[in-house]
């Protein structure tokens, strides 16, 4: 029997990004036991608008979506299994650190930090992959 | 619960001429199958028929790239509808939009989990795109 592959809707409208911005996206697809997570930037999960902000303020706002989202689908943060980071700047890579030691329980996920270029002004995106 | 050991083995693009990692000899394969995952590797504008670099515009470098990488899943057992995951990586951030126009067309409905983001690409490819799939 083939791995079932499934789009999960966002719990919140505001938080269907690809939606809101007018990308080709879902925001969670469960493939087999995992559920791979579209890479978010921060946003009102109620409205959807951007809220740009520090590199900490962006990655708190991020990862409080992303649980929202990943218990709508039957997850958690706990059950996370790989995070991409992708910042704006790699000086500010250490400012995501006590961000992710607060929302992540122990033991926190594998993850890589990257510099990148990002669309529209944000400093913080991150996917992940977690256990469906 | 029982665990399974799940097989691993490389898969291969049809068309020899897509099999970059081969003929430039780098030290990865197209893809790996997991169990029933498919893994690919970052593909690039690569002409299918001459196996050359495709530096037209970004457009045209998108379609491309995307028909490899339907070539190389249909090949594996697999198709665009079951992707699961898309990595987009563009030179230029500007071209965002003009992507997500073009990769409308191959994930028409219920697209997959999706990251796309800007940095510095090889060889001067305007894109690189690397995805995660289910066999059929």
């Amino acid at each position: 029997m083939s791995l079932q592959r499934e789009v999960i809707a966002p719990p919140l409208p505001g938080l269907d990004a690809g939606r809101s911005f007018d990308q080709q996206v879902s925001m969670v697809v469960r493939g087999g036991e995992f559920l791979f997570v579209s890479g978010l930037t921060a946003v009102d999960p109620k409205t959807g608008e951007r809220m740009l902000g520090t590199t900490m303020s962006e990655t708190h706002q991020i990862l409080a979506n992303l649980k929202l989202m990943l218990e709508a689908a039957g997850s958690s943060l706990d059950k996370v299994v790989k995070v991409n980071v992708l910042l704006h700047s790699m000086l500010e890579a250490p400012n995501i650190n006590e961000v992710f030691s607060r929302c992540f329980p122990e033991p926190p996920p594998a993850r890589t930090v990257c510099g990148a270029r990002l669309p529209d002004g944000v400093r913080v995106m991150i996917e992940c992959t977690a256990l469906a | 619960m029982m665990t399974e050991k799940l097989a691993r083995s490389a898969i291969q693009p049809k068309n020899p001429l897509l099999n970059v990692s081969r003929s430039a000899n780098l030290p990865h394969v197209p893809g790996i199958r997991v169990g029933d995952y498919l893994f690919l590797s970052g593909m690039g504008p690569i002409d299918p028929r001459t196996g050359g670099r495709n530096h037209g515009p970004i457009a045209e470098q998108i379609r491309t790239t995307l028909n490899n990488i339907k070539h190389i899943l249909e090949f594996a057992g697999s198709s665009l509808e079951r992707v699961v995951r898309v990595h987009v990586v563009l030179a230029d951030i500007s071209h965002m939009d003009e992507m997500d126009r073009v990769y409308r067309e191959f994930f028409p409905v219920n697209p997959p989990a999706r990251t796309a983001w800007s940095m510095q690409l090889r060889f001067g490819n305007g894109c690189e795109i690397e995805c995660v799939a289910l066999v059929d």
